[in-house]
């Protein structure tokens, strides 16, 4: 519980970050109606969203106070999506025999 | 030979691995909510990984700009971010021992997500009413409005779940039965159910 008071109350940097995440959003949002590469703006709307989480878990969820133990305990879920994504991602790729049709 | 073998016994009760103290620092409650959170968040990247297959086999997509109101889900995201923020405050003053900030704050974040429940109620109705379904939509493939529905619909319900949680925990605030665990428990909640607004407002929104 001693940790717990070294951080006591902290309305100035919950304020910041609030003021970062709106910055984050706008611009994700900004990505979202830009004319790029489709890739680009995946990797780049990637890299915002973990920024975001990052910026909400390390501080809003006090992550940045705890043990390393159970700040890794966190990143399974990321660990196990990329695991999905790379063995359903390829099967979109080449001939894929089970493309959707319109209706 | 026994003796080093007792003392490495010993050594091995006493670290943090084995169960002599709490290898994560929390409190059971806490750790239990980070449990939870985790395979909250598994289910989610199922949702999207399954989104992002769908999406990938499609021949196209719905530009989402037509279809969705993106001034309101731009809102949205606003409102849900903003009580977010509210609630790591009502945290701050659970744990600085000020029940009357702390309620306030709480009853601020409840609000957030209210009127987070009622921009999603009427962006749904307004949907359906357009023809959208489970089965079926009037912009393209199924799995668009499928997707849509379901991934937007549990969050939703998140959300909800949510609104419930801190409910409970301003009630108890306000009688003076609030412990600062609690009110954090609830805020880890209610800052996850941010984190995966992020990332469909990322994904489906936007990409």
């Amino acid at each position: 519980m001693a940790e717990h008071e070294e951080h006591a109350v902290s309305y100035k940097l919950y304020f910041k970050t609030w003021v970062w995440l709106l910055v984050l959003t706008a611009l994700a949002l900004g990505l979202g109606y830009a004319p790029i590469n489709e890739r680009l703006k995946a990797f780049l709307l990637v890299c915002t969203t973990l920024a975001k989480i990052l910026v909400i878990a390390s501080i809003f969820m006090h992550l940045r106070y705890e043990r390393m133990n159970l700040v890794l305990l966190t990143f399974v879920p990321l660990i196990l999506a990329i695991i999905l994504f790379s063995f359903t991602f390829p099967e979109t790729l080449g001939t894929a025999t089970h493309v959707l049709r319109v209706r | 030979m026994d003796s080093s073998l007792a003392a490495e016994q010993q050594r091995i009760l006493a670290s943090n691995w084995g169960g002599g103290k709490s290898p994560f620092g929390t409190s059971w409650s806490k750790f239990m909510m980070w449990i939870f959170i985790i395979s909250d968040a598994l289910t989610f990247a199922a949702f999207l990984i399954a989104y992002g297959f769908m999406r990938s086999i499609s021949p196209e997509w719905p530009k989402q700009t037509q279809v969705f109101n993106m001034v309101l889900i731009t809102f949205m995201t606003f409102v849900l971010i903003s009580s977010s923020a509210v609630m790591a405050m009502a945290v701050g003053a659970a744990r600085a021992a000020n029940p009357k900030l702390a309620f306030r704050f709480l009853m601020l974040t409840i609000v957030g997500g209210l009127m987070f429940l009622g921009c999603q109620a009427f962006e749904w109705s307004h949907l359906i009413e357009e023809g959208a379904r489970l089965t079926h939509n009037p912009w393209g493939v199924p799995q668009f409005s499928a997707s849509f529905f379901v991934i937007t619909g549990f969050h939703g319900f998140h959300v909800l779940s949510g609104v419930t949680i801190l409910l409970i925990v301003a009630i108890r605030t306000a009688m003076g039965k609030y412990s600062a665990d609690q009110v954090e428990n609830a805020g880890l909640y209610w800052h996850f159910v941010d984190v995966v607004w992020v990332f469909v407002f990322a994904f489906y929104y936007l990409l």
